[in-house]
């Protein structure tokens, strides 16, 4: 039972990743109906800003107090958040607002968006490095156990993705549902035009929706730099999976691109991982990707629109 | 700027005033020059930072006195989009296009291309060559004259005379001579960079397959016609286009043009026999040969023939085109088709007795031979087809259209170049690849031909049915892995009676991507564009994983390999593929044909027009009585049995795959070059392939090997925002998307048009 919870706590570590991340997809789904296939440059170009960041304030093996580990996290989630936010009202503007003014066919910003994606990964590629294994300063103890209960541990570091997912996507559904920014953008998801007429400026909510997708991915380009390694390659797997949570959940439908990250981050650990076909070798681990698809597809087949319906203004 | 006040501030902004309005657009539009600037530098800047410093590369790129030109070249940007409505009418005048163009070539062939195959001057691009040619003595003296024994940069300085003489000629309008001079010295200077680069290939001695100099003359030549246009218009806007003026003049001439440059450089300048250590041009080829027991025949051939054949098709062809004369269309079609077969019977005769011989290496009929004969058979090929086209010309009067129907008018004339643009596409596709290196012929075989099937084949699902599909390549690899079972090459083996050649795989491979795509598409076609993007994004990763992953019948990552070759035994027919990779191209040629034939037919078909309706709206089109879903899969199925074509052939081409050639990436890649090209357009869908297939390895001699997807990226973006309906948009689309230029209000272009996706 211990081991399952130990899965559990793994499963939404990196299901609180995807969500951060498929929640940029959903947002720009909802005001645009395009998928940004270059939000996965986004996360990375977070990764990479932040250890900017942090590396000039801290060291390997420093170890601060408490309080110093706080101010570094801070540091770090606000400036991937902000390189993020950057690179995706960059994107915005080179590779979907020129479209836009010409009318351009749905499938030109997907191709646009691909073609910004290539030179977005490989200018960091050759600014940075190509490395696929860099590692941000161990300033703290990332495997130190904050939660150790009969045997299910959270570890220091699983700890600070879960909380700080979480308190962002508690921040963002606050915005989306309660401020004029969010009522914006929700009148531009739910019928642009009429939006307009109502004297709100549609490019601006647009570029706006992109920033606060941008921060999301910016700060989980921290958040996974933190946990795992960080290279201008890093944003492809997790950029498709969080794609396909965000599918899971209902394009378009913040609290379903939550529950579907959760979701998939789940499947992914468990279903390798459940017991009885472990035992019996039924089904390795290199199949998870397949199970994982196949539920998604089941999923698709029973309900077409995703789990939690697929429209943004709805999810109001 | 906006007029909507913004709701998130409250509202009651005033409204700045239109000066300052203005100004702020400026500012905006100069800072995003600067940026631009910015990230030029950065991409054409030092390589990687290290993991102790990161900002390496950033400060060696940035913080250094070359960001200064990039600046440079930010406010040049500038001050271009600024005054841009002021050049546009100079645009327009007689001339200035070509002229732009000519010299865009000259200039791509002086820093772009290659000049020598010999790699040890950077590459044997002309930068390298100039000054090493300019300095060694045995070159002709008038050559070197070319590559600036007088002046350091002569060859640049001849470039800037010309332009600048027809410039001129294009300034002051009531002078005609000027135009007559600048035009006929741009011819001379190109026919000079030729006789320069061949007296260079001569001095080395060794096989050359440059194109240098050859687009260089294009370029000179492209020049000089505008400058003999400038001086012949006096002024008038040449707004119709040359080459259309010329071709409703008489059609077929630009053909019989192109046919006579191409013939000449051939037969006088071109090496017609090269093995490693000469190049020998037709009448050394004929003295080599003389007394060697080469057929009568092809000894007269080669002394005298090859110019009779040449000259008569040209001069038939010539006055066929001018005379607008059917019967001396069919005469000079019929006999460019007999010359250009004797051309290559002469060709296989001599090469063939030079293997015999085992000269140099040779194997076999067809090899060490020079881009000579090539060349001349292209040049028969064009003149052929310039004959034909003037003997199915048929005089059709174009009434002077109205000015409500010129855009319908616009388009019919632009459709009238396409027959003579196909003749240069059949040309250049049959005989251009045996002239190019090794390998250019590899990358032709092993990338750009095969992706071009693929992006056919996906056109039909993503252009024409309008279906996202990320998971192309999975069909590819099912037939891949039908080819490699059906052969025998895989761990579980098939029943003895199956055991088959790659090519009579096709059917099979045919027959199980039908059902894979029929199989994937029922139950997931009722799902809606992004939908559909993921659910076949994630088949194409479990065809990989599953492919991967189970080793007792797949061979799991090792893959498959030792496929035999593709071979034909059919009665007289006994043809086998081995390693000369010009046999492949031919055999992809074959396949791209049938399909695209085809899917010709297909496009314009009852259900080539239930795909269109349904791409615009499937509810519209389900109350007309479509059956959408039935379509939708045929769709689907279509193009999933064209990639399994496709992986037949790639299976066994390559001889052994992994289940590595397979991933997402190459699905998202084909779907790229389908919407780069111009989705729904069937030419366009070939460029697109073509182009973004061919670009890398291009790339490969211009930038970092590591920097080239990154260049890819820019390109792909680029043509996105300058022109997202594609290289050669489809034209029932553009019919739909009507002015493309048109300024939209912001609200009405908010959001994308729903297209079904």
């Amino acid at each position: 039972m211990h081991e399952f919870l130990n899965y559990v706590v793994l499963g939404l570590t990196r299901g609180s990743m995807y969500a951060l991340i498929a929640l940029g997809y959903t947002l720009v789904y909802g005001v645009l109906q395009l998928i940004n296939f270059a939000h996965s440059e986004v996360f990375m170009s977070g990764a990479f800003g932040s250890y900017l960041v942090v590396n000039a304030v801290t060291h390997d093996g420093a170890h601060p107090a408490w309080y110093g580990v706080i101010g570094i996290l801070v540091l770090g989630l606000g400036s991937g958040a902000a390189v993020g936010a950057a690179v995706a009202y960059g994107l915005e503007r080179v590779a979907y607002r020129p479209l836009r003014r010409r009318g351009a066919p749905k499938l030109a910003f997907l191709i646009s968006a691909i073609g910004a994606s290539f030179f977005l990964s490989q200018l960091a590629g050759k600014l940075f490095n190509r490395l696929n294994n860099n590692d941000f300063p161990t300033y703290f103890n990332v495997n130190h156990h904050v939660v150790a209960v009969a045997g299910v541990t959270v570890s220091l570091v699983q700890a600070i993705i879960i909380v700080s997912a979480l308190v962002m996507m508690l921040f963002l559904d606050t915005m989306v549902n309660r401020t004029k920014l969010g009522s914006s953008i929700r009148a531009v998801a739910e019928d642009a035009p009429t939006a307009a007429l109502m004297g709100i400026d549609i490019d601006k909510t647009i570029a706006r929706t992109f920033i606060i997708g941008g921060a999301l991915a910016g700060a989980a380009g921290f958040l996974f730099g933190t946990a795992y390694f960080f290279s201008n390659t890093m944003g492809f797997i997790p950029g498709v999976k969080a794609f396909a949570a965000a599918v899971l959940g209902g394009i378009g439908n913040i609290r379903g691109a939550m529950l579907g990250g959760m979701l998939l981050g789940l499947i992914e650990v468990l279903l390798p991982t459940f017991p009885w076909w472990h035992a019996t070798g039924l089904i390795g681990i290199q199949w998870t990707d397949v199970v994982a698809f196949l539920i998604l597809v089941l999923i698709l087949v029973l309900r077409p629109t995703g789990l939690l319906g697929e429209k943004l203004g709805r999810a109001a | 700027m906006s007029t909507y006040t913004d709701v998130t501030k409250g509202g009651g902004q005033s409204r700045r005033s239109d000066a300052a309005e203005a100004r702020i657009a400026l500012a905006k539009r100069f800072a995003g020059c600067m940026f631009l600037a910015f990230v030029l530098a950065l991409m054409i800047g030092t390589q990687e930072g290290t993991q102790d410093d990161f900002g390496y590369a950033f400060r060696k790129s940035v913080f250094a006195p070359r960001i200064g030109i990039f600046a440079l070249i930010g406010v040049a940007v500038f001050l271009a989009v600024t005054f841009w409505p002021r050049i546009v009418p100079y645009l327009s005048r007689a001339g200035v296009r070509p002229l732009a163009a000519g010299a865009l070539t000259v200039v791509v062939s002086f820093t772009l291309l290659n000049w020598t195959d010999s790699t040890d001057l950077n590459n044997g691009k002309f930068g390298g060559l100039r000054p090493a040619a300019a300095q060694t003595g045995g070159i002709d003296p008038v050559a070197r004259l070319f590559f600036g024994s007088a002046f350091s940069l002569t060859p640049w300085l001849l470039l800037l005379i010309v332009v600048a003489l027809v410039a001129a000629a294009i300034r002051f309008e009531d002078s005609s001579t000027l135009g007559y001079v600048g035009g006929g010295l741009a011819i001379v200077f190109g026919i000079w960079a030729q006789y320069a680069q061949s007296a260079v290939r001569s001095f080395l001695d060794y096989p050359d397959h440059s194109t240098g100099a050859g687009v260089a003359l294009l370029g000179f030549v492209t020049i000089g016609v505008s400058g003999i246009v400038v001086a012949r218009s006096h002024g008038k806007a040449d707004s119709g286009g040359f080459f259309q003026r010329v071709y409703d003049w008489r059609p077929g001439m630009p053909l019989v043009a192109l046919g006579a440059v191409v013939g000449l450089v051939g037969l006088f300048s071109a090496a017609w026999f090269s093995p490693t250590d000469r190049n020998a041009g037709i009448g050394l080829t004929s003295t080599m040969f003389h007394g060697t027991g080469l057929s009568g025949f092809s000894a007269a051939y080669l002394a005298w023939l090859a110019y009779v054949l040449f000259f008569a098709t040209l001069i038939l062809a010539g006055a066929a085109s001018y005379l607008r004369h059917h019967l001396l269309g069919w005469v000079a079609a019929g006999l460019g088709v007999v010359s250009l077969l004797v051309t290559l019977y002469v060709m296989h005769d001599f090469s063939g007795l030079a293997a015999q011989s085992k000269f140099d290496g040779a194997t076999g009929a067809w090899d060490n031979l020079g881009t000579g004969g090539w060349m001349l058979c292209g040049a028969l090929t064009v003149l052929a087809g310039a004959g034909y086209l003037v003997a199915r010309h048929e005089q059709v009067e174009v009434p002077d259209a109205a000015p409500g129907v010129s855009s319908d008018a616009a388009l019919a004339a632009g459709s009238k170049l396409g027959p003579a643009l196909l003749v240069v596409i059949i040309a250049s596709a049959l005989f251009f690849p045996p002239t190019a290196t090794q390998f250019w012929q590899t990358v032709l075989v092993t990338e750009i031909g095969i992706y071009v099937l693929l992006a056919i084949g996906l056109n039909v699902v993503v252009g024409w049915a309008g279906l996202l599909d990320l998971g192309f390549i999975a069909f590819y690899a099912i037939g891949s892995y039908t080819t490699a079972y059906l052969t025998g090459r895989l761990p579980v083996k098939p029943p003895s009676f199956l055991e088959l050649t790659p090519l009579a795989a096709i059917p099979f491979a045919i027959v199980i991507c039908l059902v894979a795509g029929v199989l994937l598409g029922a139950p997931t076609l009722r799902l809606r564009g992004d939908y559909l993007a993921i659910v076949t994004l994630g088949f194409g990763e479990i065809i990989r994983v599953v492919a991967n992953n189970s080793t007792p019948v797949t061979n799991g990552s090792r893959g498959a390999f030792n496929i035999p070759p593709p071979e034909i035994h059919i009665g007289p027919l006994d043809i086998k593929w081995g390693d000369n990779v010009l046999g492949y191209w031919y055999l992809l040629l074959v396949f791209v044909v049938i399909v695209v034939l085809l899917f010709n037919r297909l496009e314009h078909s009852r259900l080539g027009r239930a795909w269109a309706a349904i791409r615009e709206d499937e509810v519209a089109a389900q109350a007309t009585g479509i059956n959408t879903v039935r379509v939708k899969l045929l769709a689907f199925a279509i193009g999933a049995s064209t990639s399994g074509v496709a992986g037949v052939y790639f299976a066994s081409q390559i001889g052994s795959f992994t289940p590595e050639n397979f991933i997402l990436n190459n699905s998202i890649l084909v779907v790229a070059y389908v919407v780069f090209g111009g989705m729904g357009s069937l030419p366009g869908a070939m460029a697109g392939a073509a182009v973004l297939t061919w670009l890398p390895e291009f790339l490969r001699d211009q930038v970092p090997a590591e920097d080239r997807q990154m260049w890819i990226g820019a390109v792909i973006l680029l043509m996105m925002i300058f022109r997202p309906a594609g290289l050669i948009p489809a034209r029932r689309r553009r019919a739909e998307l009507g002015g493309l230029d048109k300024k939209d209000s912001s609200e009405t272009t908010a959001v994308p048009a729903g297209e079904g996706m």
